[in-house]
């Protein structure tokens, strides 16, 4: 008999809470929360204290799986690898390297997202590598990087604590981020001043200091507007605009134009609020700013995301303890994913992979030619597979079926490829149609590291055996690696990948297993004599100053028609996570929340003559789901909200595949749609 | 070993025969729950934590059939334990008990009214607080403000149920706070039901441990909650949970005699 307590990681939302895992020979049996964690302080939400129910379900893959007369057949490791070798390479054989897609996963560890992009970089020769932060912050990326330099959360989460001011955007964080509200909750006793800007009424706007609800697609117009306000009074910090930034003359140009009335055209919100907001945020002290997909899940993601840190440079905002900008990111690891260069244009590290010196240093180390190219994002590779311009996908834990945009498309697409493989830990809708399915390691099963929200690395701890044959996608990596006979795929554990991923990404580069063991660390964490850091951009922006973007607002891409009268937003609830593979299967967060379901406001609902509970269609023109309605006053009129977590009622066969020109997320938040009876 | 994790051993091991010793240890630069074995290096052991260790126990108990497990226990894991053997979840005899005398700050924390356990055998004995110095001020307010302030607490609640999960007499299989009447599901935060059921379903069992307080989400203060509920029991029937003997008036037919064996437990 032994029983263990294994300190891991929570394997869902991107606050890396720790817990301990209690294990009773090979078995799971309960999660107890870890008091001295800096992060969750013993704290965790439901899903944290389920994360063991899901690991042993009698649905979990443990055989490779190999196509064969249509079916899928139960095959041996050596069969599987072999067909997935044979066939990419027959593929870049005839069409090209680029014709091939490789998918990272923020469900992967550090190390495994290392090897997964090593693999289409060095072994397929491709640099089509992406993963679905291109769905949730991909904006966040390339907008911050813009801006700042650096496209992370500003300041760590414990530093939500003694924030005065806290503006909440397009997060309802009590139920997406519950830990990181958590840490809020505690300013709020203080007395700090929390506004939430968000079209629903949200748990944490309830006990806002001000909540205010815009149209959604209208952001850019309310941001402006509290920057207008900000100049227009003299708020803003004149030093910090002066040495630490360029732009403001184009900027303040252009914020002119939104005044408080026009705002409140625009936007819905009313422009003493406006005004009382932007004072409020710019006279505080320590104010901190946190969003989420409300604001990047646009076809102007991007700029949504650069307004945002405008509005921060303008006030001097930035670069102190508990002051800043805050992405919350959706999956445990997806800021690691992205570390690790699991994206078609950054090498590990966000190292440019069309910058010559660059590809140098990496095809010296790792041994081959590389391509100099910059790969297609997850959306556009989709988009470029219907028209048969790309061939094959392997993908790593990504369940694109549900998680993407207008999934009728999807499907299509799919189906359209010469070949597809999937590594998971369920047989999810992704995995029915492909070619090879591969039994993966959950997080219980294997050993590495998850970065989580604020930076800071954190150790994932194998606690009990994989079932069946299932293994590590990093020893999987390993495999096809070796299998493609490139060298460079020869590892023993995670630590050694993390210590080549360290000697080639600086941002990474004083991280090795010894001291994250025992230590919270941060990145940028260069040398191993440097112990990371907290917050970001004091002193100066990693290029040196920041760089004001003016943005205009625009209209989303759909707007309601007399025949697709609503605006449709999606999002997700506490108790299910993404496309629910694992939260379905744990029976207690599955009661919470069994049912797909629509929320709409009661005088819509009169309008359309629907009532509480009542099964409706819901339509937008790529599709329509039925599913039961759910009548509130929390959502303002005019719009609906789906979670996408429900394959019976997917709300991603109704959202629109727009992009936005930089980021290539879609517009997941908004398009126009009817609902009607039945 | 750090001494602490010798004298542990040597009391649970040498001294009175345990198969097992729970703890709280050393790991990985933080403090992890251990079950360490009979000859096993017990490390560095922690006893400045307030880590529930009974409730960590039955989450184990079930588990590990055979032999004897010494746990390290606070005056009010004495309690709890207390609670759980009348209600025969666990059996005496393989329980093994090494009492921790809790320290000064940590009575003051716990706004803690008993304080030492019935043996000592690590820490040293310190006077018990007698007041909850935010139970006082409620119990200055009008009840409108009273509600206001519990309201506004719980607000923050987002059904983690941590509170229910990490407390150490808590151990209904089917819990009342998940039927769907008093917690619909989906919404959060959850009703004045929610807190209000909880309240009164533990008064009979609650020993002030403070956990749940600890492990809430919403940072609600609620032993200050638990204490107010446990004083109108006391009041109202003249009984405190915890007592190796006394049974609740709960548990009890209209005629105060002890309900057949294993008809009600929770
Ligand atoms: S807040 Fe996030 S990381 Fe923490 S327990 Fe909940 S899902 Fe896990
Ligand atoms: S204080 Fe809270 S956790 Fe402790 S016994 Fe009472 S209700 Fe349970
Ligand atoms: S611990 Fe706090 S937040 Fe969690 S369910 Fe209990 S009262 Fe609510």
């Amino acid at each position: 008999m032994s029983v263990n307590h294994v300190l891991t990681t929570c394997p869902y939302c991107g606050t890396g809470c720790q817990f301990f895992l209690q294990v009773v020979d090979d078995r799971l049996v309960g999660v107890v929360p870890c008091k001295t964690d800096e992060i969750s302080q013993g704290r965790l939400c439901i899903k944290g204290y389920h994360a063991h129910a899901f690991v042993h379900h009698p649905d979990r893959l443990k055989t490779p799986l190999v196509r064969k007369d249509g079916q899928l057949v139960r095959a041996s490791w050596h069969e599987a690898l072999g067909r997935i070798v044979s066939e990419v390479k027959e593929i870049v054989a005839h069409h090209g390297p680029d014709s091939v897609l490789v998918l990272a996963s923020a469900k992967c560890t550090n190390e495994e997202n290392y090897l997964i992009q090593k693999l289409a970089r060095a072994a397929i020769g491709t640099n089509n590598v992406d993963h679905c932060a291109r769905l949730c912050h991909a904006s966040t990326v390339s907008g911050l990087i813009l801006s700042f330099g650096s496209g992370a959360m500003t300041n760590t989460t414990p530093e939500f604590d003694n924030a005065d001011c806290i503006l909440v955007t397009g997060s309802n964080t009590m139920e997406a981020h519950p830990i990181i509200a958590s840490h809020m909750f505690k300013a709020h006793a203080k007395g700090a001043k929390v506004i939430v800007v968000d079209p629903r009424e949200t748990p944490l706007s309830r006990m806002a200091y001000r909540s205010l609800h815009q149209k959604p697609g209208t952001d850019i117009a309310w941001i402006n507007g509290m920057m207008k306000v900000i100049i227009d009074e003299d708020l803003y910090d004149r030093d910090f605009v002066k040495n630490r930034t360029t732009g403001f003359e184009a900027l303040k140009k252009v914020v002119d134009g939104y005044t408080p009335d026009r705002v409140e055209q625009i936007t819905g919100i009313a422009g003493k609020d406006l005004i009382d907001i932007a004072r409020t945020y710019a006279k505080s002290e320590k104010a901190m700013i946190a969003y989420a997909m409300g604001v990047t899940q646009h076809s102007n993601g991007t700029n949504i995301v650069r307004a945002l840190a405008n509005l921060t440079m303008l006030t001097g905002h930035l670069g102190k303890e508990s002051v800043g900008l805050n992405a919350l990111r959706g999956q445990c690891n997806v800021q690691g994913s992205c570390d690790s260069g699991g994206l078609p244009d950054f090498f590990p590290g966000y190292q440019k992979v069309d910058d010559p010196e660059t590809v140098k240093k990496f095809e010296k180390a790792w041994g081959v030619k590389l391509p100099h190219e910059k790969g297609l994002t997850l959306t556009w590779a989709v988009q470029q597979a219907a028209e048969g311009k790309i061939k094959a996908i392997v993908a790593f834990g990504e369940n694109v079926m549900l998680s993407d945009p207008d999934i009728t498309h999807l499907e299509k697409a799919l189906k359209k490829l010469e070949f597809l493989a999937i590594v998971d830990i369920f047989p999810s809708e992704t995995a029915l149609l492909a070619d090879v399915v591969l039994p993966a390691a959950c997080y219980a099963e294997k050993d590495g590291t998850f970065t989580s929200t604020d930076r800071a690395l954190r150790p994932v701890r194998k606690a009990v055996d994989p079932p069946g044959e299932a293994m590590p996608d990093w020893k999987i990596a390993c495999e096809l690696g070796r299998r493609f006979g490139v060298p460079g795929f020869e590892f023993k554990s995670p630590s050694e990948i993390m210590d080549e991923m360290a000697g080639l990404a600086p941002i990474y580069g004083g991280i090795d297993y010894e001291r994250i063991d025992r230590q919270v660390i941060r990145w940028p964490c260069p040398s191993k004599d440097s112990p990371g850091a907290k917050f970001l951009h004091a002193g100066s922006f990693k290029m040196g100053r920041g760089v004001f973007a003016p943005v205009e607002h625009t209209d989303p891409q759909e707007v309601p028609s007399p025949e697709f009268p609503m605006i449709l937003t999606t999002g997700r609830n506490l108790f299910q996570y993404h496309t629910g593979t694992m939260t379905r299967r744990s029976s207690k967060l599955e009661r919470e929340a069994p049912e797909p379901y629509v929320e709409l406001n009661s005088k819509d609902a009169k309008a359309f003559g629907v009532v509480d509970g009542e099964r409706v269609r819901v339509s937008s023109r790529r599709g329509s789901v039925s599913l039961a309605a759910r009548v509130t006053d929390n959502i303002i009129p005019g719009t609906m909200f789906i979670p996408f977590h429900y394959a019976e009622a997917p709300a991603n066969r109704l959202t629109n595949p727009a992009l936005d020109p930089i980021a290539h997320i879609p517009e997941l938040k908004v398009c126009a749609a009817r609902i009607e009876k039945g | 070993m750090n001494e602490l994790g010798k004298k542990l051993a040597r009391i649970a091991f040498d001294e009175r025969g345990a198969d097992y010793l729970l703890a709280m240890r050393e790991e990985h630069g933080n403090v992890a729950p251990s079950m360490i074995r009979k000859g096993e290096d017990a490390g560095d052991v922690r006893v400045d934590l307030p880590y529930q260790l009974v409730n960590i126990l039955s989450n184990i108990y079930p588990w590990v059939p055979k032999g004897r497990i010494a746990v390290v226990c606070r005056r009010c894991d004495e309690k709890a334990l207390n609670e759980i053997i009348k209600r025969n979840l666990m059996d005496r005899d393989r329980l093994i008990l090494i009492g921790l005398a809790c320290t000064r700050e940590q009575v003051a924390l716990c706004r803690c009214s008993d304080p030492v356990p019935s043996k000592v055998d690590i820490g040293e004995a310190n006077a018990p607080v007698r007041e909850d110095p935010l139970m006082v001020k409620l119990d200055s307010m009008s009840q409108q403000d009273r509600l206001k302030f519990w309201t506004s607490e719980f607000r923050k609640c987002n059904k983690c149920f941590g509170c229910t999960l990490n407390c150490p007499v808590c151990f209904c299989d089917d819990c009342v706070l998940e039927e769907h009447t008093f917690t619909p599901e989906l919404g959060i935060p959850p009703s004045f039901a929610f807190h209000l059921v909880r309240s009164m379903h533990m008064s009979d069992k609650c020993i002030e441990c403070g956990e749940c307080e600890r492990s809430c989400a919403g940072g609600i203060p609620l032993l200050t909650l638990r204490k107010m509920a446990n004083r109108d029991m006391k009041r109202m029937f003249g009984y405190e949970a915890g007592d190796k003997e006394k049974v609740s008036p709960l548990l009890t037919t209209l005629e105060g005699k002890l309900l057949e064996d294993g008809e009600h437990v929770c």
